[in-house]
């Protein structure tokens, strides 16, 4: 919220407040002018009297109507120009009855005169002073006339001591001192006001301010607790991992020393041999784990990005995998269109990544089958796609097994793997601005789809950034 | 008559398993299921007079199931289970549900020194 509606906003409900507080105030009003009028003619003032009773009358009347209208809004219901409509209303009405009432008790020697500095004082506080001030002309203006009026016999005169005549000169003084008080009682009492007003709207700033930054505190402490608990979790995830293989050789070992089976007979050469494997288990799953961490930090700074040709990188990839495939009699078909390359990328993680995807789609198909890898661009992006006709993944696993150390059920059946390999790929597609998506049906096979952009790349650090400038500049 | 004692073993570690076997079956006769639903097939076969049995297989809370299961049924109900696993039971109890209740009569961290292993079976045993 801004500028005026925010100002608006703030006073609307202080405006409410202190309509309701004018209206009571002129209860006493009433109260006094109907005092004055029965008391008048007991204190030797007759002629009064009638016209003040009357006066009485009419604001009194007038309030109930005000009363009564304000009671039937809620605080909230009215808006700010509404409620100064409302007050200016009643500020009017308030100054054409004093006038009235000056008149009839003395014009210029009325002592009513003291409450015109006392409703421009009530005034300034309830509206602003660009009200007041034609407010306080308008009640001079209207004096002067009365005061002509009066003289020149237009109108009665009616003093409250019928004995004394008109003041005469003294009068052009009262008028002179009347005019320079009204407008002297707006000025003096604007000036506090909006003293108090500019404070109030600085607060409700500095509040506002405040709220939003707890807000944003409370956010980031809240993300920040997330990523500790997701870490925590990793971490103990982590070393169950290692923990696993390293018990079952810790077993392994020992039934064979303890002498309950002969590391020289068949089932002795077998526990060797299966703690062999878990030591191999071991060493993917720490090489997986600092790949992982590689990927992470990288994820912050990358001054080794440069630019990556896919269509190569891929193609690598083959040559590099054929002997895996030749081994299950799995043909490795290449389907590339167009050419892709990427601006910033970071081959080694890249190459671990589709190489990972790769290794899956031939470890999980059925022997004799194909895995087809199809590259090609779409807009300024490279979608990369491996299917295989293999095992798939149960339904609720797809996304699942993107996560560390998560496997499908029926994968750990089929083939050795640390529950890496997937995190690897998807959080090297996202450190390079991309993503990475499973489809796939169980006993079909799957496909794996990347997508990247080519003008995206890493995220780059501060420090980085000047330095890959030049590069752009070429 | 302890080799006339059946131990069923169920976990998903064949070396392991093996490995375990090895020791156990210098005393007892042993039976192995690599996983949960095995396992229950294999009791439902010939009933076992223990169980031995890891929590994390096919899933990160198998063994519990298979807990639950057999305690759930009246004819399996009394089958005392050995529970070995490689996860502490203060984080595998917390991935739990009802952490009151721990469907086992004994709860081991792997790895178990062989004769540690053979001391709770035979405590567990006696005490059936």
């Amino acid at each position: 919220m801004k500028g005026k509606h925010r100002v608006e906003y703030l006073f609307a409900s202080e405006l409410f407040g202190r309509l309701v507080w004018f209206v009571r105030l002129r209860w006493l009003a009433v109260a006094g002018l109907g005092l004055a009028s029965l008391l008048g003619p007991s204190l030797g003032v007759h002629g009064a009297s009638p016209a003040l009773l009357i006066v009485a009358l009419f604001v009194g009347a007038a309030n109930l109507f005000f009363t009564l209208a304000l009671r039937r809004r809620k605080r909230r219901e009215l808006p700010y120009d509404h409620l100064l409509a409302c007050a200016l209303r009643q500020i009017v009405l308030d100054l054409t009855a004093l006038i009235v009432t000056a008149h009839f008790t003395g014009g210029l020697q009325s002592p009513a005169l003291l409450f015109f500095a006392f409703h421009m004082a009530i005034g300034t506080i309830i509206l602003p002073a660009r009200m007041m001030y034609p407010l306080a002309a308008c009640t001079s203006v209207a004096m002067f006339l009365v005061y002509f009026a009066e003289t020149r016999g237009f109108l009665s005169f009616h003093p409250l001591d019928p004995s004394r005549g008109m003041c005469g000169a003294a009068c052009h003084f009262n008028i002179a001192a009347l005019i320079f008080a009204l407008f002297g009682v707006v000025a003096l009492t604007d000036s506090v006001t909006s003293r108090f007003k500019k404070r109030n709207v600085k607060l409700w700033d500095t509040t506002e301010e405040l709220k939003k930054r707890t807000e944003d505190l409370q956010r980031s402490l809240e993300q920040v607790e997330t990523v500790e608990e997701r870490k925590s979790h990793y971490m103990r995830i982590s070393a169950h991992q290692l923990r696993s293989p390293l018990a079952t050789i810790k077993t392994s070992l020992q039934v064979l020393t303890e002498g309950y089976v002969d590391p020289a007979s068949d089932r002795g050469r077998k526990l060797l041999q299966g703690a062999a494997e878990r030591v191999d288990e071991l060493l993917a799953t720490v090489n997986d784990l600092l790949e992982l961490a590689k990927i992470r930090e990288g994820l912050k700074c990358a001054p080794w990005a440069e630019s990556v040709n896919l269509n190569q990188l891929l193609a690598d990839l083959f040559d590099a995998l054929q002997p895996l495939a030749e081994g299950r009699s799995i043909r490795l078909v290449p389907s590339f269109r167009g050419v892709c390359i990427l601006d910033r990328g970071i081959p080694p993680d890249l190459v671990y990544a589709f190489e990972n995807l790769m290794e899956n789609a031939i470890k999980y198909s059925k022997e004799g089958g194909e895995v087809e890898v199809r590259l090609s661009r779409e807009h300024d992006r490279a979608v990369i796609e491996i299917e295989d006709h293999g095992i798939g993944i149960p339904p609720g696993f797809d996304e699942e097994v993107l996560n560390e150390f998560v496997r499908a059920p029926n994968a750990r059946h089929h083939a050795q793997g640390t529950g890496l390999g997937l995190a690897i790929a998807r959080e090297t597609m996202e450190a390079h601005g991309g993503s990475l998506r499973l489809e796939s049906r169980e006993g079909e096979g799957t496909i794996a789809r990347a997508v990247i952009p080519l003008h995206g790349g890493p995220p780059e650090s501060p420090e980085t950034q000047s330095e890959s400038h030049p590069q752009s500049e070429d | 008559m302890e080799e006339h004692t059946n131990i069923l073993l169920i976990d998903d570690d064949d070396v392991f398993v093996e490995a375990v076997s090895a020791v156990l079956e210098s005393v007892y006769r042993v039976r192995r299921a690599a996983n949960g639903k095995e396992g229950l097939e294999m009791v439902a076969a010939q009933r076992p007079d223990l169980i031995i049995l890891d929590v994390m297989m096919d899933y990160l809370s198998e063994g519990f199931d298979v807990a639950r299961t057999l305690r759930n049924d009246t004819d399996t109900a009394t089958i005392p289970i050995i529970m070995l696993t490689g996860v502490d039971q203060v984080y595998n109890l917390r991935m739990e549900v009802d952490e009151s209740w721990v469907p086992c009569e004994r709860y081991l961290e792997k790895p178990v020194a062989p004769v540690e292993l053979l001391q709770q079976v035979a405590e567990v045993l006696e005490s059936r």
